[in-house]
């Protein structure tokens, strides 16, 4: 390795040496390489101020649109919430809608004592404690449904 | 302008008056050393003149925020040899080939390259060269025809003296083998 270390020494004086380095470069390469540098610097530049006078120009529009898109965000939330809060009434909506949509006569006794019992109607379940009173109540008077409807 | 130390064009750079000025006297000062390091790198001229100009506009846009704690010499070698790893890299995945075919190509680059003028010898050696591990190329390069100390390369490729000099001895030995086979 000692003999190729030398001889790799013999062969770089041959780099070194400006006049028999193999790799060559363009004619005035180095000459005209710093004003290429410049350039490009140059237009970046020319680029970022474009950039800026853009804003510059449209910050006003940006500012307005902005300030709509913020009222407008507002609006909605305030809507949205408005109506959320409505859907939430404790008013027993769903025994409303069935009684107004639904011909009570179609359904049998059976189905009303079902519909009173079910746990998971939840207008129905506070009523729960007085359902067996009301159910006892309506055999033993022998009312038609057609009255009952019509009470309540 | 060789007149400048660093220090000296830092602190004319740091002037805006004279930020230009001193900016294309760090060009002037640099740029053939860094081309001869890129280009050794990537062989072709055409790719060191962009990842040259790419080493600079970078060098630009960051001196405001250079804090000297290491030379600006090495600072600027250190971008120059990130931007080459990077351009190989580049290369490689843009044409889907190990890189070792991308390296095989440029062997072949170098013999029809008008701006490779060697002889036999040193299309030999830079054939070799060519056929080493990316890091070792670059740390035979930097020891082999820049003469840079074990110390400055240590710094600029964040790696130790230990490791340098490992990477130096393996890619002599294997540019002896490449010689002994041919």
């Amino acid at each position: 390795m000692e003999e190729f270390n030398k001889q790799l020494d013999d062969l770089k004086r041959n780099f070194t040496n400006p006049f028999t380095n193999p790799f060559t470069v363009p004619d005035e390469y180095f000459d005209t390489f710093p004003t290429k540098i410049q350039e490009r610097i140059l237009s970046g530049k020319r680029e970022k101020n474009a950039f800026s006078r853009f804003i510059t120009f449209a910050k006003p529009q940006l500012a307005l649109g902005l300030m709509i898109a913020g009222f407008a965000f507002i609006a909605i939330t305030i809507v949205e919430h408005t109506i959320s809060n409505q859907t939430t009434l404790p008013v027993a909506t769903g025994i409303h809608t069935r009684i107004v949509e639904v011909d009570a006569s179609e359904f049998s006794e059976q189905h009303f004592i079902d519909v009173l019992l079910d746990d998971n109607k939840k207008p129905v379940q506070e009523k729960k404690k007085n359902a067996e009173h009301y159910i006892n109540y309506l055999v033993d008077e022998d009312i038609d449904y057609g009255t009952l409807i019509d009470e309540l | 302008m060789s007149e400048y130390s660093d220090n000296e064009l830092l602190t004319l750079f740091r002037d805006s008056e004279n930020r230009n000025y001193a900016f294309n006297l760090i060009v002037r000062k640099y740029q053939q050393k860094l081309y001869w390091h890129i280009r050794k790198i990537v062989i072709k001229h055409d790719d060191a003149d962009d990842i040259l100009q790419n080493t600079f506009i970078k060098v630009w846009k960051g001196l405001d925020g250079f804090r000297e704690d290491s030379k600006l010499y090495t600072w600027l070698y250190r971008i120059a040899t990130n931007e080459s790893l990077t351009f190989l890299k580049q290369q490689k995945t843009k044409y889907l080939l190990p890189l070792v075919d991308y390296e095989n190509q440029l062997k072949e680059t170098l013999v029809s390259d008008q701006n490779f003028n060697g002889d036999e010898i040193q299309l030999k050696l830079q054939k070799a060269i060519l056929g080493l591990p990316e890091k070792q190329r670059i740390v035979f390069n930097m020891k082999y025809f820049e003469e840079m100390k074990y110390e400055e390369m240590a710094e600029i490729l964040s790696t130790s003296v230990g490791a340098l000099k490992a990477s130096y001895h393996h890619a002599v030995k294997k540019i002896e083998k490449y010689f002994n086979e041919d």
